[in-house]
């Protein structure tokens, strides 16, 4: 009987700082690792402990494997810490993707916050592999400050590039920003403002901090979205990623199996959501 | 189900046989509770038979509370384990579609289900705590079993429920068929005991409990029973139940030889579902506390068909707030009804 519990040993390739709390480890995995966008991953730091991540490179990228983190707890500090050359251990991929099917022939909106946009990027790279599937990608992202963002190289310049030729636009803003900054001020629910989509035709995909997902929603709501039109990323503490240890649980919904991508028709009613 | 009859003295014989080659684990009797240990050949005439349910729940055997998930544990030795009541036979139904039922199996259960006989019993002595009958089962096994023993005058009646429990007795010529007359009996004892039981718990309606607990997710709802606020978020009520199956996982071991321990947690402790950042998603005593009720009540049902409650009384019988977890569902019940 294989061991449902025993990682993949992935050696650490780099270590790159995105923003002051937040860092993109590369891995290289010893046996191939594949997912879809909007899986999850169990990430061990041998000896420390095990959490939770949605790998943000391309689910068509088999070479490698990223894990954008952002420092929040024990565990996340000694992701932090790796350094080149460093073992650890992945093991997955779990839990439900976004339903990439569902999405053809409509205008996707994108929706990232602060480290949320780490899924949104293996979405993003997905989607770009098939992008004559789609009428139209809209990339909203927010930060709280300009120095906030990830994937600056991305998003500020070989991301712009690719909306030349593709069905394509972003909508970027900071909640506060500096002197250089040239795009928009405000949360990132103020991207939402004067969307030129044809939302019957339309799903948003979100992903970010509990409070900006829950008035995303709630903006996407007003704009007209339908509770099944939106689709949320969910975190909560978790150990087995199997449906064994119960800790993810949302109500009776477990995020590891039935998730983490659920849209908000699934668990409006649930007890706690945005916590 | 085929039923044989064996003495008291035959059985002990035939147990007392079998402990000589055999690792087997029953009741017996400390202080006045009942606690597993290991069979020795010249003690098995101490065995309880067909009293109540054990201290500690069965699932002890198969998920101990620490213990190594990578590697798995290797050297896992045969087992028999007797004297398991219908509320822990009950309780190894939720742990057998947890750790087994889905494309992951827990290596270290699977290999001990695998590995181990059990020998159920009738209850025949219920404790004050005991409410199977409220949660819709039977002090006595109706399956899940290898054999299932039933005292009876000056024997026993020993059901066969699996080929494992029928080539465990194989050609012994101690047993014999069991009579109608004998099968009509022990059924008016089983009656007995499920009457005695729900006399016991006439103060107690937990009806319908699922469709009413459907939602209940509102903490002022919980702060109605006055005794929730007793619960020192001990985890005992956790720790003691046969079918809660929490638990974390630990990594001790290094970057060339990854470790990781499995270990109970519950759900009653602050930590529990606190994340990273130190939100939590059930912040109070009282969401924990209807957690674990919702839990067993509905949510189990959803997710595996089945009640997470056997009845067994254990979180009742252990709980150091000396919280009747009955009484606070009777109350939440009643106001579920009105609303």
């Amino acid at each position: 009987m294989e061991n449902i519990y025993n990682p993949i040993r992935c050696e650490v390739r780099e270590v790159i700082t995105e923003s002051p709390t937040i860092k993109t480890v590369v891995l290289t995995p010893e046996k191939e690792f594949s997912f879809l966008a909007g899986q999850f991953a169990s990430l061990t730091v041998p000896g420390v402990g095990e959490a939770p991540f949605t790998p943000s490179s391309s689910p068509y990228d088999k070479e490698k494997l990223e894990f954008t983190v952002m420092k929040a707890g024990r565990v996340t500090e000694a992701i932090h810490n790796l350094k080149s050359g460093d073992i650890v251990g992945v093991r997955g991929p779990y839990g439900q993707p976004y339903p990439l099917d569902k999405y053809s022939g409509k205008e996707i909106l994108l929706v990232g916050g602060g480290v949320g946009l780490a899924p949104i990027r293996a979405l993003f790279l997905a989607l770009m592999e098939t992008i004559s599937n789609y009428k139209r990608i809209v990339f909203c992202c927010g930060a709280k400050t300009p120095d906030d963002y990830i994937y600056k190289d991305l998003i500020f310049d070989k991301w712009q590039k690719l909306c030349e030729k593709n069905p394509l636009c972003f909508r970027i803003t900071v909640d506060r920003k500096d002197e250089k900054w040239k795009y928009n001020e405000g949360v990132v629910t103020k991207t939402l403002d004067g969307l030129d989509i044809n939302i019957k035709n339309s799903v948003a995909v979100v992903c970010g901090p509990p409070i900006m997902m829950k008035f995303t929603t709630l903006k996407l709501l007003e704009i007209g979205y339908a509770e099944n039109q939106i689709y949320l990323s969910m975190e909560r503490k978790m150990y087995c990623a199997i449906g064994q240890c119960r800790h993810c649980l949302i109500g009776d919904k477990f995020v590891c199996k039935d998730g983490p991508v659920f849209t908000y028709e699934q668990i409006k009613d649930k007890p706690n959501i945005w916590a | 189900m085929e039923t044989l009859y064996i003495t008291k003295r035959g059985w002990d014989s035939f147990i007392k046989g079998k402990a000589e080659i055999c690792n087997i684990f029953a009741p017996f009797e400390y202080e006045g509770q009942l606690f597993y240990s290991r069979v020795s050949p010249d003690i098995e005439k101490d065995i309880v038979y067909n009293k109540a349910r054990t201290v500690e729940p069965v699932k002890l055997f198969f998920s101990p509370f620490k213990e190594r998930v990578v590697p798995e544990v290797k050297e896992l030795t045969e087992m028999v384990i007797m004297g398991v009541t219908a509320c822990d036979i009950n309780g190894l139904k939720i742990l057998d579609r947890v750790f087994m039922g889905d494309d992951y199996k827990d290596p270290n259960y699977a290999n001990r289900r695998e590995k181990t006989l059990i020998i159920s019993s009738d209850c025949l002595s219920p404790y004050p705590a005991c409410f199977c009958e409220l949660v819709g089962t039977h002090p006595y096994p109706e399956d899940g079993f290898d054999l299932n023993i039933s005292l009876f005058e000056d024997g026993m009646l020993v059901d066969i429920g699996s080929d494992k429990g029928r080539s465990f007795i194989g050609e012994d010529q101690k047993f014999f068929q069991a009579s109608k007359e004998q099968i009509n009996k022990r059924e008016q004892n089983r009656k007995k005991t499920s009457e005695k039981i729900k006399e016991n718990n006439r103060d107690f309606e937990l009806d319908d409990i699922t469709r009413k607990l459907k939602g209940a997710y509102q903490t002022d709802l919980w702060k109605l029973p006055k005794d929730i606020e007793n619960c020192v978020q001990c985890g005992s009520c956790t720790n003691n139940c046969p079918s809660c199956v929490c638990f974390l996982l630990e990594d001790t071991g290094t970057q060339e030889t990854m470790k990781k321990v499995k270990v109970w947690d519950s759900c009653l402790f602050p930590g529990y579902a606190r994340m990273a950042a130190g939100v939590s998603p059930r912040p109070t005593l009282y969401d924990r506390y209807a957690n674990r009720l919702l839990c067993k009540y509905w949510y189990m049902i959803e997710n595996y068909n089945r009640t997470g409650c056997t009845g067994c009384g254990r979180c009742i019988a252990g709980c150091a707030g000396k919280i009747d977890k009955r009484k606070v569902l009777t109350e939440v019940l009643r106001e579920r009804q009105r609303i």
